[in-house]
Order: structure tokens, then sequence, then C-alpha cells
């Protein structure tokens, strides 16, 4: 059975990007392009690991981590935040609400399929 | 007495009524300089106007154009990274081809091995059949053309790093966007201001609105030293070992 891993990110280029990095190796992927649709679909599939940016509209990553954490549903899923923003306040920021791990883009594939393989297999 | 009085009264009237002259002589140079200067600035205030309002009017325009070329390298973007999904499916089956040849080769001299213990006598016979088959060499050409593939494929690996590129622009694009449209709206309340426009009128304020969903990092930079990611990592690693000492405290106690 394929893993189903949720992809949130408003842009395209990054949304494609991991669908191509991941379907390649078998895991099964849904994409969201904000926090709100993310909170939508998440409960509507079996999701086991969430990939979110930061900068979304409507509802962005750190609403949709801490939201994701209070459900008790989803306290334990893995969540690997990938952004642009790399200074040190907001890497603290986004592991404080409870992401696993945090990729900065431009990232590699190979790290990305590292860090997705560590926590789902 | 009283006339005198009343004299003297109209005489100082008189020299106030000529001071006023003399202050009025000064003063009308200085107003008709005013008057000038009011004829001048006016055509003068008249083409600022115009000025903010040609300009208030190319901005939408303006916006969208970066919108557009977002868009465009999003598409573009989009191509290239079917294109190397593509290359990489073609990769696989390339790279699985040269397994099945290198087991294919493993067989061939596992069974020119047997049939050579067999037919001893052969052995010359053998030998030559063995050198013009080249198995070594062809085995050799797979490992060559194997190395080749996992370059490619690294390759493809750096396109589509590079690729993210567009990303990190469309961030830039967007925050150059959101600025030209604050310019715009403090343009137009000037234009309000000067009685130009009406608020419900204002140049293509409403047509740059949309420009506003994209969300942005103004501070985006396209960087591939891996600095932000050793921050990153650190900080993930330093916050698992604080965990860790929290559990070893929980024991200890």
């Amino acid at each position: 059975m394929k893993r189903v891993i949720l992809v949130a990110d408003d842009s395209p280029t990054i949304r494609k990007f991991v669908s191509v990095a991941l379907t390649v190796k078998g895991y099964e992927i849904i994409t969201c392009s904000d926090g709100m649709e993310a909170l939508e679909k998440l409960p509507a599939n079996k999701v086991d690991l969430l990939l979110t940016d930061l900068n979304m509209p409507n509802v962005d990553g750190y609403q949709l981590i801490a939201s994701v954490r209070n459900n008790s549903e989803f306290k334990d899923l893995p969540i690997i935040i990938l952004s642009s923003l790399g200074n040190n306040e907001d890497i603290q920021r986004g592991l404080e609400c409870g992401a696993n791990s945090y990729l900065i883009k431009p990232f590699d594939p190979k790290r990305v399929l590292y860090e997705v393989s560590k926590y789902l297999n | 007495m009283d006339n005198q009085s009343n004299m003297e009264q109209v005489f100082q009237k008189l020299g106030d009524l000529k001071q006023f002259f003399v202050f009025g002589q000064k003063i009308v140079p200085v107003f008709q300089k005013i008057i000038d200067f009011m004829h001048d600035i006016v055509p003068l205030l008249e083409n600022v106007n115009n000025s903010i309002h040609d300009s208030t009017s190319k901005i939408p325009k303006a916006a969208n154009q970066i919108n557009n070329v977002t868009y465009a390298t999003e598409i573009a973007t989009s191509e290239i990274l079917d294109i190397v999904d593509s290359m990489a499916t073609d990769m696989t089956r390339i790279k699985n081809e040269l397994i099945d040849l290198r087991n294919g080769f493993f067989n061939q001299r596992v069974a020119l091995d047997r049939f050579g213990d067999e037919l001893k006598p052969l052995n010359g016979t053998y030998d030559s059949l063995k050198s013009s088959l080249c198995i070594d060499d062809l085995e050799n050409k797979v490992i060559s053309l194997d190395s080749i593939i996992r370059k490619i494929e690294n390759d493809s690996s750096n396109i589509t790093i590079s690729l993210q590129v567009q990303d990190i622009t469309a961030q830039q694009l967007a925050s150059v966007n959101h600025l030209i449209q604050s310019v715009q709206k403090r343009l137009a309340s000037l234009l309000f201001d000067l009685g130009k426009q009406t608020e419900a009128v204002l140049p293509g304020l409403e047509s740059a609105g949309h420009l506003d969903e994209r969300s942005f990092n103004e501070n985006a930079e396209y960087d591939r030293t891996g600095k932000h990611q050793a921050l990153a990592d650190n900080l993930m690693n330093s916050s698992k070992k604080a965990s860790q000492e929290e559990i070893d405290k929980l024991f200890t106690k």
C-alpha cells in the first residue's frame, strides 16, 4: 500500500518538483496551494506525512502546523517544512510549532527523499 | 478749542491714511509677485497632477506584466520538470536493461567456463571462441555506460535544484508587485486629495488587486552554499539533544 504525502505550497513549481521527486519512489502525493486547503484535505485522506511551506495565503505554514498539532488525531503526524525562510528565528519558530524537519529552498531532491524515508520507512 | 481738537484728530487720521497708502505702495508689488507666482505655479501643479494620474494608470499594467512573467516562468519550469521526469524514467529503464546485460554476460561466462571444462581437448578453440565473444570488453562498456547514466542522473538532479530558482524569483517579483501596488495606492490617494479623481474611478486599482493573493518572502535568495540548511540542521539536532536531556533528567530523578 502506498504511503500518502500531503504537499502544501502555493508555488506550482515546488509542488511539481516534490511530486516528481517522491512519486518515482512509490509515494502517493496529494497537493494543495494553501494551509486552509491542507486542513480540509488532511482528514479526508489517510495522510502519512505533511510537507508544508511557511509563506502561504489564507492559512500560513505556522498556523497549519499549530492546527495539526492541536488535533489529537494528527499530533504524531510527521511534518517537514520546506521554506525559503532561512534565518535562526524562522527555523526556531517552525520547529517550536511542532515540525519534525526543516528544509531550506532550494533543496536537493535526495535530501527530501532522505527526510521522508526517515519518518515513513 | 473743540475745533482745534477736531482738526488735530483729522490730521492724525490723514497721517494714518498716508502711512496706509505708503504701506500699500510697498505691499502691492509683493501681491503682484504672488499673483505672478500663482499664475506660473498653477499650470505646473496641473502638470504634476496629470503626471501622477498618468503614472497611476500605468502601474496596473506594469504589475500585470510582472505577474505574466511569473506565470510564464512557472509554465516553462513545469515543462522542463516534465522533461526531466521523463528522462529519469528513461534512465531507470536503461539502468534495468544494463543490469540485464551484465547478468547476461555473467551467465555467458559461466556457460563458457562449463563448456571449456567439459571439452578439454578443444582448449585452443575454446580460448579463441572466448576471445572473439569479447565478453570482458562488452562488460566494461556496460560498466562505463552505467557510470555515464549515474552522471546524467546527478545532472538531472542538479537541474531540478536549479529550477527552484523560479520559486525564489517568483517571491521576489511578488515582493516588487506589492511595492508597486503600495506606490499606486499612495498616488491614488494623492490624486483623490488633489480632486482629480474620485476613488470609485481610480485607474486600475481593482484590476491589480488580485496580485496580492500570492504570499512571499521579500528576502528569498537563491543560495546553494547550504549554509542556511546547515543552520537548520544544527537547530534540529540541538532541539533533539535538548529533548534527550529532558528524558535523561526524568530517569535520574
